[in-house]
């Protein structure tokens, strides 16, 4: 058991790749937003990469183990201490029962993994220890974690002394300007070329109401193709408006002017237009993505992106990992 | 319209979504409820789901297991082997809902969007208005003479978006601006051309108009209507409102509290097309679906 001394801005369990197959009734897969570091915390720990961590955002947690077990911490710099030590991060590490591990602000990244050997042990909700927030489905009790619960955890030995070596971390910036691949697609025949262009050269702003379910994005304004204007009535009255539709995970959704790429809690479908989408390999990018930071599109073939994400997997996994 | 051959539109590294044509057309959704069964059936290895939509039907593949293109050839395939809409025959439960139209909860809730919000016509009434109705009266006996069909759910889960099967049910609203920030638990709404029912009370744009005490999300996942689901619909699902009083309302809402209530669903239905349309015909003298 993991004891919460301090919660942290909105921590929760989740899971990779989280609740699959419940999609066509409006369930969000959930799971890690910076997936790499997240499987990179549980190789480090001897679980399997997909297994039950905790997701800590922008602020992190103050937990007490009731247990010795071994723990890994990757991602967000949330200036981990162990009793007041500092905690190496991107290394498993072995913890006594009764220590006290404290995460601060993110210095560098915007969201902390922390991995403990054995895995998050709450239920499964359909399929997915995942926590969707949005609904209150999964995690402990459907929502992020409180002061004074307790976190159960599977028993395992883990071991300690292990490292993902620097070239195998995701390298997270620290100048606020990120490039972010796109593919195009599904609708991006309804913007026009200048709007093509724009998109991809433009900085897009982070909102300040971005979360888990979508990142607003602040930029120029778009210009549509006529297949936007000379459409059925039952579209909708905006150029970006289409019939309800499904939703791809990573849509850069267009709300009328307002792109929103639609996350790991977004929404499963809607009326509005989907002109790119980020592929699975670049959401650690907005994982790391502070709200306020600019964000550069830069456009990949399917081919590309699944390439990227297959190289991603074969990362992650324990022959990766060096000595301490 | 309806297109010559659906559109295969990939949406990044794990998506591809299927257009059938760009109108609101109940034909469109059995080709992509359709779809989805037949995708479900054949087993394709690396399809994870299927998401049908009103004209589309949006697909999830794992890249690692099947490649864009061996998705795109799996699905063509099926696509052919579907044939006309005709042909479609999908499993389809019916459940009645009782339903409290014009109720108290739904109307205080447009009274306070009018007076804190923006002023408007009372939802009801703007149906009436809209769609050349006689009355409310009027509305609410066409509106409870349908079954509705659920062609997809989505935006919040377990919501149900809901066409109606018969054409006499057919009516349009448009919706909220700015939206209500808030709808009862339950609530019954049009929007566009869709109904839905409020899972939960939320924040919402459709123009409402009924309650009904019966839930269609479980949170819990221990009630047995919902057969280890947290939201009581599929895709392809039927429903029919029936109109009770106030009186009738409380004692289902009672039973509810209380975990006595019996889901009123008929399991043994398939939904056929060439059938309906049949019956679409016999009513208005025209072969086509609107």
């Amino acid at each position: 058991m993991i004891t919460v001394v301090k919660p942290g801005l909105e921590t929760s369990i989740q899971d990779y790749p989280g609740r699959l197959g419940y999609w066509n009734q409006g369930f969000p897969p959930s799971g890690p937003m910076d997936s790499w570091s997240f499987r990179m915390a549980n190789v480090l720990v001897g679980n399997a990469p997909g297994a039950a961590g905790l997701e800590c955002q922008m602020l992190g947690p103050t937990l007490r183990f009731d247990r010795d077990m071994v723990i890994a911490v990757c991602g967000a710099d949330m200036r981990p201490t162990l009793d007041g030590e500092p905690l190496p991060m991107w290394q498993s590490v072995p913890v006594k029962a009764g220590q006290e591990l404290v995460m601060g602000a993110a210095r560098v990244g915007a969201r902390a993994y922390l991995a403990v050997a054995g895995g998050f042990a709450n239920d499964e909700r359909l399929g997915s220890r995942s926590t969707f927030h949005k609904a209150g489905v999964g995690g402990i009790d459907g929502h992020a974690i409180k002061a004074g619960q307790s976190l159960p955890v599977a028993e395992a030995r883990g071991t300690p002394g292990l490292m993902v070596p620097p070239e195998a971390r995701p390298a997270i910036r620290t100048d606020k300007v990120w490039d972010i691949e796109v593919c195009a697609g599904p609708n991006d025949d309804w913007i026009d070329a200048a709007g093509q262009e724009r998109f991809l050269t433009a900085d897009w702003r982070v909102s300040s109401k971005s979360d888990r379910t979508g990142f607003r994005l602040e930029g120029p304004e778009w210009t549509f193709a006529e297949k936007a204007y000379n459409k059925p009535p039952e579209h909708g009255s905006l150029p970006a408006n289409i019939i309800d539709h499904g939703y791809p995970l990573g849509a850069i959704n267009l709300a009328g002017q307002t792109p929103i790429i639609l996350v790991n809690d977004g929404p499963s479908m809607g009326g509005f237009i989907n002109p790119y989408t980020v592929p699975s390999a670049a959401f650690w990018k907005l994982g790391q993505t502070k709200p306020g930071e600019i964000l550069h599109f830069r456009l990949v073939s399917v081919e590309q992106a699944q390439e990227m994400a297959a190289k991603l997997t074969r990362l992650c996994v324990r022959e990766t990992l060096i000595s301490a | 319209m309806i297109y010559e051959q659906p559109r295969f539109l990939p949406g990044g590294d794990r998506y591809i979504l299927i257009e059938f044509g760009n109108e609101m057309n109940l034909d469109l959704n059995f080709m992509a409820q359709g779809l989805a069964s037949a995708v479900a059936e054949a087993g394709i290895s690396g399809i994870i789901e299927t998401a049908p939509c009103f004209a589309s039907l949006l697909v999830h593949y794992e890249p690692e297991r099947i490649s864009y293109h061996d998705v795109v050839r799996e699905l063509s395939g099926l696509v052919g082997a579907l044939g006309p809409s005709d042909d479609i025959k999908l499993p389809s439960r019916l459940f009645y809902f009782p339903t409290l139209y014009l109720d108290p909860w739904c109307a205080e809730c447009v009274a306070d969007y009018r007076a804190r919000i923006a002023d408007k016509v009372p939802d009801p009434e703007l149906i009436v208005q809209e769609n050349g109705l006689k009355d409310v009266n009027q509305f609410v006996q066409l509106h409870s003479s349908s079954e509705f069909w659920v062609a997809s759910l989505g935006f919040w889960p377990g919501l149900p978006f809901l066409m109606p099967l018969d054409p006499r049910a057919r009516f349009t609203a448009p919706k909220y601006n700015p939206p209500r920030t808030n709808t009862p638990q339950g609530a019954i709404g049009l929007g566009g051309a869709a109904n839905s029912i409020y899972p939960v009370a939320t924040p919402g744009g459709y123009q409402i108009f009924a309650r009904t005490p019966v839930p269609i999300w479980d949170q819990s996942g221990v009630n047995p209507a919902f057969e280890g689901d947290l939201c009581l619909f599929r895709p392809g699902d039927r429903i029919r409102f029936i109109p009770v009083t106030r009186e009738d309302y409380d004692a289902v809402a009672e039973q509810v509290a209380a975990g006595t209530y019996t889901y009123n669903v008929v399991e043994y239905q398939t939904f056929v097309v060439a059938d309906y349309k049949r019956w679409l015909t016999k009513l208005n003298g025209k072969a086509k679906v609107q």
